[in-house]
């Protein structure tokens, strides 16, 4: 039977098992795959093969009548309502509860039968008001043993009894007129039972440890107290406590200093009251002779104001301005102001400075802006300068499509230098980059300046879209109407811009531009592609801006 | 095992021949084995202590293979003079001891595999030197803080031995086969060495309640009678209540703060004065038939020194060595006009290493067989639910508690996978653990234990045995009481470490 078991696939936790029931398994079979058991129970090996055990494991888990055999309990013949007569109340809540049972109990000393006899017989001889409770009787008793156990606590191996004195500091912490008459007696009963017993207290106590050795094997000694694990010391440990320590010292002292500080400056604060009383009564004095003598000056050296007379004072005499390590500094600094005010000061000047710069800056780009607001180039398609102008930043939902050209050169290459709005680069110099995005004149740069780009959105319903930009393409479609709409699209826009209209035709200079600027891509491609041309022009292109922008940027400012 | 008492793996005075002989009532001395009337049967018993009352001498005897609660003092009569008692060699007394000893190899924990490999070995060696060192339990004795491979050796004998399960006279070699060829049984049969007094200790001091040290338990009853409650108890084992108590025909407990009394008037003084009337901690749980309380072993220290006094009469392996600082205490009650009765309780460490969350686990005598104890044992495992932990009770269980446990496992696998089985589902032993709060290793033994767990056509199969749908059946028609987890107030308390080390 053993060997089949080695084959055995191990089970591991994890493995799904399929469940069946017994009548789904062959009875025969069955009854062989479930022989092999020794499961380890838990029980002790020895108890294991206990008879009883073993006679209802041998059911295998089911219910069988075998019971393992316990001594039976039995019904109390004591009177239970009696004993336990309280009531509890019953109470909505679960109960919380943290009173321990000495405070539950009471007197913690019980009367014995001994105890009964003797109080009894002890009654008998006193009259009825006279007599002792039992209550009463417990509580003394309870003294004499609290204080036996904390004054004699080997008295059980040194034989010692408490004498009666030293019960009394005890014995007062009790209804004195009650007690007291009783207490001597009742000390003797006592004495004879613990003599009786041997010393040893009067209730049979647990054996706790006692730390001898003896107490390791004596199955009495019970509750033992668990060693407190020590914190392990250790250098690093050492070195952190004496930081520690240093650091509280430290600030201890620290605050004490304060403390001291605090107590000499209102020391001094207060002679410095003194002193100011003192020539204050000294000027009134001064005052009065004056006026006794009929001297008549002004009295500006009865007024505390006069600064440079106060200063020589502390200066002379260092005795009335009391913190000494002040009136050291106060000669060096000008005028109050210490030297660091100088420091402030050039520091302000360098901001302003700065300031002055930024500010003139600021107002040059508003200038440049004031001067182009409405201004449309008109030289070339309308869309891509405006774009240029009001979106600083290409639209990050839109990705460059980084497709490489060098198989469509001509369309990309027109479409590309198209969109320069060169005229405007000239216009401003100075001008900082962030405000316009122009960089330089390189149409090789200007050309990755707006390269066309994609944006993919997802509309109502799920439409998808996709967003195309810097593509020359739509235009060419609809480009009868465009070609000339823009016209009318400016003009009624703003009124500013027909200055511009007012050119003449015949001019030179903008018969020069008109001829420099290239033709707009549609109309190359109409006229069977010039690109031999378009290969030229650019450069071109850079000469006549000059001259056509200067007459509208000096011509806008002025309306 | 044959059902004959006689026969089995004897636990008394089994090792090796004894001098056997005629004895009298005047020379039967401690440590004899004789043939005493045990439930109008003859029964092989140890005498523990002799003693003299009125009517005569008693012994005291533990009988082979019962369990000891079942220990008793017999009068001269039931002892059969006629025919021959075993004495206790010189060494024997010794030899006592280290049975004792020798048999505390709990199967804890498997440890990894290589250590078995090397006991395969070891054991080989042993058996070839069993005949010339068959004794090795003497020298054992004298030398139990060496582990010598001799100690080894012993401990896989006596488990071997264990594992056959009371055939006397299987030679070694079957022996061998057993254990090489079921690697079930090898795992198994790792276990924690054998306790040394120092280890024990120190298991003790860190964990646990439980002893694992046979010779660490008193041998000898102490206390013969207890008046709890309305009840008269029979203590079953020995408990540390004052040495003076011994000479008391019956002491006193009262029930509700469990303070000890030898004297009836001191009982009654104090029953006048008692104003406890529930155990002093928090009702952490309460239905129409029961009330849980949580009482915290430090905060509450003379009540749970008492509680576990009382229930060390009832329970073998608890040890009262350390004090009870460490554990909390969940108690159970049964409520009426008088106030809270206790019915059991279970311990469990605040931090437990092994994972236990079960360290002592009783119900009173007077209660047992009411069903009681698949509350406690239910309430446990949903508080470990609660806890979001597997939990499985500290060993070594008593017979008892086994029996107790098995129970409450194998009914709860069996409803569980009832529900599997309906929907056809196929189920996992971590599954069935997570449902149950249950370790892996307690759900794997219940199945084998129930002989559920079959391997079939190259396959690990439950098997649900017909006899324990039909005991289902049963149970479900007796409509068993049961914790409703949705009245449990409970939140798992929170110790530090300076809480645990210093109380605060």
């Amino acid at each position: 039977m053993a060997t089949r078991k080695v084959r055995y696939k191990k089970l591991g936790v994890k493995t799904p098992l399929p469940i069946l029931r017994e009548d789904q398994v062959d009875p025969t079979e069955y009854e062989s795959l479930t022989t092999e058991s020794q499961i380890a129970t838990g029980v002790e090996s020895v108890e294991e093969k206990e008879y009883h055990l073993q006679e209802v494991l041998q059911g295998a888990g089911v219910a069988v009548d075998k019971e393992i055999p316990v001594p039976p309990p039995e019904e109390s013949t004591l009177n239970y309502d009696e004993l336990y007569s309280q009531r509890p109340s019953e109470p909505r809540t679960y109960i919380r509860f943290s009173q321990t049972v000495e405070e539950c109990i009471g007197c913690m000393y019980d009367m014995t039968e001994e105890d009964e006899v003797f109080l009894k017989a002890y009654n008998q001889k006193l009259a009825p008001p006279a007599t002792l409770s039992e209550d009463d009787f417990e509580k003394i008793m309870e003294v004499f043993e609290d204080t036996a156990y904390i004054k004699t606590p080997f008295a059980s191996v040194d034989q010692t009894i408490v004498p009666y004195d030293e019960m009394l500091q005890g014995l007062h912490q009790l209804d004195r007129s009650k007690v007291m008459p009783h207490a001597k007696d009742i000390y003797e009963h006592w004495k004879e039972r613990r003599q009786a017993m041997g010393n040893m207290p009067l209730h049979p106590t647990l054996k706790f440890e006692m730390h001898q050795e003896k107490d390791d094997m004596d199955p009495y000694v019970c509750f033992r107290r668990r060693e407190v694990r020590q914190t392990r010391k250790t250098r690093a440990r050492d070195v952190q406590s004496a930081d520690k320590l240093k650091r509280l010292r430290k600030e201890l002292e620290e605050g004490r200093q304060i403390v001291l500080l605090a107590h000499g400056r209102e020391l001094m604060k207060l002679e410095m009251l003194k002193a100011d009383q003192a020539i204050f009564e000294q000027r009134a004095q001064l005052k009065e002779h004056k006026i006794r003598l009929g001297i008549k000056t002004d009295d500006e050296d009865l007024i505390n104001v006069k600064q440079p007379q106060k200063r020589k004072v502390p200066d002379s005499s260092s005795v009335q301005r009391p913190p000494p390590p002040l009136a050291m500094r106060l000669p060096v600094r000008a005028d109050g102001r210490p030297s660091d005010a100088d420091l402030v000061r050039l520091e302000d000047r360098l901001a302003e400075k700065a300031n002055e710069l930024r500010a003139d800056i600021e107002k040059k780009v508003q200038n440049h802006h004031e001067w182009n607001r409405n201004h449309v180039d008109l030289t070339q398609g309308p869309l891509p300068p405006v774009h240029g102008l009001h979106g600083p930043q290409p639209a990050p939902s839109f990705r460059p499509a980084k497709t490489q050209y060098l198989m469509t050169p001509p369309a990309s290459a027109s479409s590309a230098s198209l969109e320069e709005p060169t005229p405007m680069d000239l216009d401003k110099p100075q001008n900082p980059r962030p405000v316009f995005k122009f960089r330089g004149v390189s149409p090789d740069e200007k050309a990755m300046d707006n390269p066309p780009a994609y944006r993919r959105r997802v509309g109502r319903l799920n439409r998808l879209w996709i967003d195309r930009r810097g593509l020359a393409s739509p235009p060419r479609e609809v480009s009868a109407e465009y070609s000339d709409r823009w016209k009318y699209d400016q003009s009624s826009d703003d009124e500013e811009d027909t200055p511009m209209y007012d050119v003449d035709p015949f001019d030179t200079l903008a018969l020069k531009f008109r001829a420099s600027v290239p033709l707009p891509p549609w109309m190359t491609r109409a006229t069977g592609g010039r690109q031999p041309a378009q290969g030229v022009l650019p450069p071109n292109m850079a000469r006549p801006q000059p001259a056509l922008t200067r007459p509208v940027s000096q011509g806008q400012p002025v309306p | 095992m044959s059902p004959n008492g006689t026969n089995g793996e004897a636990s008394v005075g089994s090792d090796g021949p004894r001098l056997k002989g005629k004895a009298t009532p005047e020379t039967i001395t401690v440590g004899c084995i004789a043939m005493v009337v045990k439930d109008g049967k003859p029964r092989r018993a140890e005498i523990l202590s002799i003693r003299d009352t009125k009517s005569g001498k008693q012994f005291y005897c533990n009988f082979d293979n019962f369990n000891k609660r079942l220990d008793e003092w017999v009068p001269v009569a039931r002892i059969d003079f006629e025919s021959e008692v075993e004495w206790p060699n010189p060494d024997k007394d010794k030899q006592k001891d280290g049975k004792a000893k020798k048999t505390t190899t709990v199967s804890k924990k498997s440890q990894p595999s290589k250590k078995a490999q090397k006991k395969v070995a070891k054991r080989e060696q042993s058996v070839a030197s069993e005949g010339q060192t068959p004794h090795p339990w003497t020298e054992f004795v004298d030398s139990q803080n060496l582990k010598t491979a001799k100690t080894e050796d012993l401990d896989d004998k006596a488990n071997a031995s264990l594992e056959i399960g009371g055939t006397p006279g299987v030679g070694p070699d079957e022996m061998e086969l057993d254990e090489d060829e079921i690697p079930a049984n090898v795992a198994k049969k790792e276990r924690a060495p054998s306790f040394s007094r120092e280890e024990e200790i120190e298991k003790l001091r860190t964990s646990g309640s439980m002893t694992q040290n046979p010779a660490e338990i008193s041998r000898i009853r102490n206390i013969s009678k207890v008046e709890f409650g309305r009840y008269v108890l029979f203590p079953w084992y020995f408990s540390p209540y004052p040495e003076a108590f011994g000479q008391e025909d019956c002491i006193f407990i009262c029930e509700f703060c469990l303070s000890y009394f030898g004297s009836l008037t001191s009982f009654k003084r104090h029953r006048q004065k008692c104003t406890l009337l529930h155990p002093p901690g928090n009702e952490i749980y309460r239905d129409e038939y029961v009330s849980f309380f949580e009482i915290d072993g430090r905060r509450q220290r003379t009540w749970c020194r008492n509680l576990c006094l009382l229930s060390k009469m009832f329970l073998d392996h608890k040890t009262l060595y350390y004090d009870v600082d460490p554990f909390l205490f969940y108690v159970m009650t049964s409520r009426d006009a008088h106030g809270y009765h206790l019915i059991g309780y279970f311990s469990k460490e605040k931090e437990s290493t092994d994972g236990y969350n079960v360290a002592c686990i009783l119900t009173l005598p007077q209660y047992q067989r009411k069903g009681y104890g698949r509350l406690l044992i239910q309430f446990s495992y949903e508080l470990s639910k609660i806890e979001g932990k597997l939990g499985s009770p500290e060993k070594p269980l008593s017979d008892l508690g086994l029996l107790s446990y098995r129970q409450y496992w194998s009914e709860n696998i069996i409803d569980l996978l009832f529900g599997y089985s309906e929907r056809e589902e196929k189920c996992t032993i971590e599954g069935i653990a997570q449902a149950l709060a249950m370790t892996t290793q307690d759900v794997e033994h219940t199945l084998q234990a129930m002989k559920m767990q079959v391997y079939h056509k190259g396959e690990h199969k439950i098997v649900l045995p017909e006899k324990l749908i039909q005991q289902r059946e049963k149970s479900r028609a007796k409509q068993k009481r049961l914790i409703d987890a949705h009245r449990i107030q409970w939140k798992p308390p929170v110790f530090t470490a300076s809480n645990r080390t210093w109380g605060w």
